[in-house]
């Protein structure tokens, strides 16, 4: 099998162009699933990342995703809880937010990784019990278990690093 | 004396190692055809003659091994034209989940063709005249079709078939010694009634039975506006029966309101293919080319019969050239149309070979036969037996594939995505459609293909508001699409 470096999606071995996308992919290595090392993941982690300016949020949201690779930043509302994952074909549960774009295959993103939600006095993380694990500040969380969190934190699915803005609730 | 060797499998068009019912089956329908009481032309009864004697020969066991014995190896068979085969990997993988394989087949004429040696037309315009084609549109046609009679040269037939909802014969199929005489006819045609293509379809194939013949080129243009209805199996149905007497279709197209799925089947069934004619103005240089392609015929037909091998399946053909169409597969038999003198044909096979085929050291993936028809040849044209073995090695080889194959898919894959988004919204998948057609446009837009990447552009609008495609729209994307396999794109298609 050919995954598409450019949408991921899985094409048969011999394939010259991803059917689904149009990308050449003759040339790319047949790709297999592996697991990041925690060393791994706490290099990436200590690499600084910029802060954003706050006034970059837009007014009617309560959380943004600000992704530190790309830079880009994606701002949430209208809903308490949101999943966080890639979308792979065939599969029946599909994530809130599709991380795709942001090379969530090659950083280590499971399909459902991990969720957002807020409730009256709190904004929470909880892994979803991912393959790479969910990590806050460069902690590793448990599996299922709820943590709170603060502007600013910054949350790593695998190796995808993704700074927490939050306005005041 | 033929260039190429002519044994008695060639006379009845098998292959070697044909089963008795093959040949018994071949030298019926060859008997039929051919029979003093019924052939037409000259030299067919010495024809006839040959064929009962290879029958003779083939029928019994001890006589056909004599004479097998007497023949040189089948691969090595002197053929009458060029031929190539190209594939996108030299070797298979020894894998545990599905693979696919390309391979590109080209036949032409060889390089010392008498290109002056064409064979003559029996060519039926069939013209729609329902209300729909009043003003312009008829206009162009009438014009169109007096030059195209003037052109002709005079070994040529060519009829003239009107129809609505029934069909009239303007001129019949036969040599006539004055054609000026007859543009009063064309000139007449009145538009009135509905579409039903059947009817002209059918009076059509009345007039090219009147002299059709092998060494001739025969072909039903059909020029059409409008949808017909409820007579499109009847189509489908006539036309496999013509494909079968070597007689081709051309679909055209005018506007936006006609059924493109039919009339492309209709064609490509035959070996022929479908065109859109956006711009009634375009009749009159698109009409000529296809005249001007048949007289520059080369053979009138190729045809490629494969036996199913266990695990393989051929999961898409395409021809790239003359004409980009696909070809749909009528049993075991993929009709590649007409071969012209001055461009080779080219068809693209897409196979996926299962886990269970490559077990051993080498697998035979295609097995099949090609038979090529030329009237200029005096003689049959032995088929082309193509077995094509690739070994099997541990790993899929790396590496690119030849330029050639690259350069086909990378258009393939474009217009294979129009295709697969027009499945999808059938289908009621619209968001798979829309995401298919973003990567379209996105693809044509960095080709450089501008005018199509904003034809998928509106579509894509008009998908979204109205969970549907226009006509027009996805008319121009599919030939649009096609048009790109051609080195010189058409661009007046396409705006």
């Amino acid at each position: 099998m050919i995954i598409c470096p450019n949408c991921q999606h899985e094409n048969v071995e011999g394939a010259v162009y991803c059917v689904e996308c149009g990308a050449q992919i003759d040339g790319v290595e047949t790709l297999v699933t592996k697991a990041i090392t925690d060393q791994e993941i706490e290099e990436e982690l200590k690499k600084k990342a910029p802060r954003p300016e706050a006034d970059s949020v837009p007014a009617n949201s309560w959380l943004s995703l600000h992704l530190m690779d790309s830079g880009k930043i994606l701002p949430l509302a209208s809903r308490n809880e949101f999943t966080l994952g890639r979308l792979s074909e065939g599969q029946p549960i599909m994530p809130d937010i599709d991380l795709t774009p942001y090379q969530a295959y090659a950083s280590g993103v499971s399909r459902l990784h991990a969720v957002v939600k807020r409730d009256a006095s709190s904004v929470v993380v909880m892994d979803l019990g991912s393959s790479n694990g969910t990590y806050l500040n460069g902690r590793r969380l448990n599996p299922h278990l709820e943590e709170a969190l603060s502007h600013g934190d910054i949350v790593a699915l695998g190796k995808l690093k993704i700074q927490i803005l939050l306005r005041d609730i | 004396m033929p260039a190429y060797q002519q044994d008695y499998y060639a006379v009845l068009s098998v292959s070697r190692d044909a089963s008795p019912e093959e040949i018994k089956r071949a030298y019926l329908e060859a008997a039929q055809k051919l029979h003093p009481d019924k052939n037409k032309a000259a030299g067919e009864t010495e024809l006839f003659l040959g064929v009962q004697q290879a029958y003779e020969t083939l029928s019994n066991p001890d006589r056909r091994s004599k004479y097998d014995a007497t023949l040189p190896p089948e691969e090595n068979v002197a053929l009458p034209y060029r031929h190539k085969i190209i594939q996108s990997r030299p070797s298979l993988g020894k894998l545990n989940e599905p693979q696919m394989h390309y391979l590109i087949l080209e036949i032409g004429p060889p390089a010392d063709a008498d290109k002056s040696s064409s064979p003559p037309l029996n060519v039926a315009l069939v013209i729609d005249r329902s209300t729909s084609m009043a003003g312009q549109k008829m206009d162009v046609v009438k014009a169109t079709a007096i030059q195209v009679l003037r052109n002709l040269r005079p070994q040529d037939i060519l009829s003239v078939i009107t129809f609505s909802d029934r069909a009239e014969v303007i001129i019949p199929a036969a040599y006539h010694q004055e054609r000026t005489k007859l543009e009063p006819g064309i000139l007449a045609i009145q538009p009135a009634g509905a579409t039903e293509i059947f009817h002209g379809l059918e009076a059509g194939v009345e007039e090219i039975m009147r002299s059709v013949d092998a060494k001739r080129v025969n072909h039903i243009i059909l020029l059409t506006d409008g949808h017909t209805y409820g007579d499109e199996q009847q189509c489908l149905a006539l036309a496999a029966k013509l494909a079968e007497q070597g007689v081709g279709i051309s679909g055209m197209g005018i506007g936006g309101e006609w059924n493109d799925i039919f009339l492309d089947a209709l064609s490509t069934s035959t070996g022929g293919s479908s065109a859109h004619i956006s711009d009634p103005h375009d009749i009159k240089r698109i009409l000529p080319e296809k005249f001007n392609a048949l007289t520059q015929t080369f053979a009138e037909e190729a045809t490629l019969e494969v036996r199913p091998v266990e695990g393989v399946e051929v999961s898409y053909v395409f021809r790239l050239q003359p004409d980009p169409s696909p070809i749909p597969a009528a049993g075991n038999k993929y009709r590649l149309g007409g071969i012209l003198q001055d461009m080779p044909t080219r068809a693209i096979f897409e196979y996926i070979i299962q886990p269970k085929a490559v077990k051993s050291e080498a697998l035979t993936f295609m097995d099949g036969t090609l038979k090529v028809s030329m009237g200029t040849q005096p003689l049959p044209i032995p088929p082309w037996r193509i077995r094509l073995t690739s070994s099997v090695s541990d790993t899929p080889p790396a590496g690119s594939p030849p330029a050639e194959i690259h350069q086909a898919l990378s258009r393939l894959t474009l217009y294979r995505m129009q295709e697969r988004a027009r499945k999808e919204i059938e289908r009621g998948n619209f968001d798979t459609a829309t995401r298919q057609l973003q990567m379209l446009a996105d693809n044509l837009m960095s080709q450089g293909e501008r005018s199509l990447a904003h034809t998928v552009a509106f579509e894509l609008d008009s998908l979204k508001n109205q969970r549907s495609l226009s006509e027009e729209g996805s008319k121009k994307m599919k030939y649009g699409t096609r048009s790109l396999f051609l080195a010189s794109p058409k661009k007046e298609l396409v705006q």
